[in-house]
């Protein structure tokens, strides 16, 4: 699995490797759709444009998770997947952008699992491996 | 370094971590030897362990006195859950913001009713249907208050006072909320458009995880004379209510999670933790988050307030219970960060006193008292599980000199999550409750599994230690009747 869940008593950790830091970042999002909500019960119709920033990539997975979560209260929208579309080192910091695809809230249709209140620094980790890169955070339930 | 290595017992119900390294402050630990060894085995992961987290943050500058672990502890993020630590201005202490979490003012609010175990018999079913149709719960769910942004911003002022503006409640629940419901040092301007358009159609919903709108029976007394200043007796049926500052909150969190990391490398301040960034109390940078943090606890008053007034919309639509029938006995938060003045050393300090899923629980006698508790402390409100006991608990003098006025929140999950899901299918646990005469109803599965019974410690036994050590009294035990779930 690109990404995976680790046991914490009172919240979960989410786990993201991939070959490359983008292909992290994107299955970190991924995984965090996944808690939310069962992605095959969320039709991709529409899109929607996220952005987010960090000093270094641990503040920038952290950053980006959150701004997922702050799209679902903003669009009332559930996203089925997300692409990674810009990962770009400016100056001092790291900026990435990407699509969420998904549609309008239905909660008839929709299989809602959990709300995540927040993804934080709490046992944050950004790595480079030998295979490539590995990305944690706690999330808060 | 193994942590248990170096715990010394000071009591039966106390254990200490006296400083070592970069501590300033001992860690205490309120636990007897069987919850300390729960504690220890039940560990998920060594990383982010209860006791090494709350020894980071006797690590932070400023603490004061210890940094200490309630009866309920279990690991969190930055601080432990159950963690309570005060800091001084004066000795260069900090505000952070795992030190309040991300559910900013996250509380339990009870009301007492005018009615009696037998007054429900038999309408337990059709209650439980109007609660779950009638109080918005669940990721997705929207609340009927739809606020434009200047609204926003009076809740993020005025708190739990402009939602009985609007119509939502009345001014006597006011009287029965910490603070009054309303934090004066509240600033809209230092919160995100983010945040407050995250919020618009939240004010009002319950969330999931762990909230939860329950209806239970006082099933035991234990001190008459606090039973009868709260105005609780035997077979009185009370409800609970916990939940925060939804959306609102957690953004704020997010918000200042960047923002306390520029501070705490600004003003060189070495945390053992990334998570426990922070920012000294008088600097620009930690009085704005302290600001902030301030309209978000405005934010959690208010959604309870109008929660309660959907409560009793619920009562009457269901059973045609007048509102007056359904008063609010008190109304407690367990995630926060206050101004108060604690005696240390034979001392009187202003300390900013962080708590981190521990409750304020107040001795006699403290003007921050509604005038009918104050002669005989504070009521603490204790949340148990879907299917175990809940308490209502009083504040002491002791818990005034040893905790800064601070008791457990709840029973404390001794479980992961993803173990209580794999293990606690959540078509068998309803089964199991119904069998109880215990009626759940939830918006997801989730919460049903993820929050079974066999998921959290013993509430017994950790209200047991509490009160054991002094630190709060038994007043009355709540048995769960309804219980409706995000």
């Amino acid at each position: 699995m690109p990404y995976k869940y680790l046991d914490h008593e009172a919240d979960i950790g989410l786990e993201a490797t991939g070959t490359r830091l983008e292909e992290a970042l994107r299955d970190g999002v991924r995984g965090l759709l996944s808690l939310l909500v069962d992605p095959e019960t969320v039709e991709p119709r529409e899109t929607v444009p996220v952005q987010a920033s960090g000093d270094d990539p641990g503040a920038l997975y952290v950053a980006l998770l959150n701004a997922v979560l702050a799209a679902v209260d903003l669009y009332g929208m559930f996203f089925r997947d997300f692409e990674l579309t810009r990962l770009e080192r400016v100056n001092d910091h790291w900026v990435a952008e990407g699509t969420l695809y998904g549609e309008p809230m239905d909660l008839e249709r929709h299989a809602v699992e959990i709300e995540v209140k927040a993804a934080t620094y709490g046992g944050l980790l950004a790595e480079q491996t030998e295979t490539g890169w590995r990305l944690r955070c706690v999330l808060d339930l | 370094m193994s942590a248990a290595v170096n715990l010394r017992k000071i009591h039966d119900y106390l254990f200490e971590i006296p400083p070592h390294g970069k501590m300033h402050v001992p860690a205490r630990l309120y636990l007897d030897e069987r919850s300390l060894r729960e504690l220890l085995e039940n560990q998920s992961s060594e990383e982010w362990n209860a006791i090494r987290q709350l020894e980071n943050v006797a690590c932070l500058p400023g603490i004061v006195k210890a940094a200490l672990a309630m009866a309920d502890v279990h690991p969190g993020y930055g601080f432990p859950i159950g963690g309570v630590a005060a800091f001084d201005p004066k000795a260069g202490g900090v505000i952070s913001v795992a030190g309040v979490g991300f559910d900013i003012n996250c509380g339990v609010r009870c009301l007492r009713t005018h009615l009696t175990w037998s007054d429900l018999a038999g309408k337990e079913e059709k209650l439980a249907d109007t609660m779950y149709k009638v109080i918005p719960a669940g990721l997705g769910s929207t609340g009927e208050l739809k606020l434009s942004p200047k609204e926003i911003d009076r809740v993020l002022r005025e708190g739990a006072r402009y939602a009985v503006h609007l119509g939502y409640g009345r001014e006597e629940d006011l009287e029965y909320i910490e603070e009054h419901g309303q934090l004066n040092d509240a600033d809209p301007s230092v919160v995100s458009h983010t945040a407050k358009q995250r919020q618009m159609a939240q004010v009002g919903t319950l969330g999931s995880g762990n909230h939860y709108v329950e209806v239970q029976v006082v099933d035991q007394i234990y001190h008459a004379r606090a039973a009868e200043a709260f105005g609780l007796e035997r077979g009185q049926i009370v409800i609970m209510l916990h939940t925060g500052s939804r959306a609102l909150g957690h953004q704020i969190g997010t918000d200042y999670l960047p923002f306390l990391e520029k501070a705490t490398r600004k003003y060189g301040i070495e945390i053992p933790d990334r998570e426990l960034v922070c920012a000294p109390i008088e600097s620009p940078e930690g009085q704005q988050y302290f600001r902030a943090v301030m309209a978000g606890a405005n934010c959690a008053f208010a959604n309870r307030q109008v929660l309660t007034h959907l409560v009793r919309q619920a009562f009457w639509k269901g059973l045609q219970v007048p509102e007056t029938a359904i008063e609010t006995l008190y109304e407690v938060a367990h995630n926060t960060v206050k101004w108060e003045v604690h005696e240390v050393d034979g001392e009187r300090r202003r300390l900013l006193v962080h708590r981190k899923g521990s409750t304020r629980a107040f001795g006699p006698g403290r003007a921050e008292l509604p005038e009918r508790y104050r002669a005989v402390g504070q009521p603490v409100l204790v949340g148990g599980t879907m299917g175990t006991a809940s308490y209502i608990l009083v504040g002491t003098e002791q818990g005034m000199r040893e905790t800064f006025g601070t008791a457990l929140h709840g029973a404390g999950r001794a479980k992961s999550r993803r173990q209580a899901k794999r293990q606690y299918p959540a078509e068998r646990i309803v089964e199991e409750l119904r069998k109880q005469g215990i009626i759940v109803r939830a918006h997801g599965k989730a919460s049903i599994s993820e929050e079974a019974p066999g998921a959290y410690k013993d509430v017994e036994h950790v209200v047991e230690v509490m009160c054991n050590a002094g630190i709060v009294a038994r007043v009355a035990r709540l048995r769960p009747i309804i219980c409706l779930k995000g």
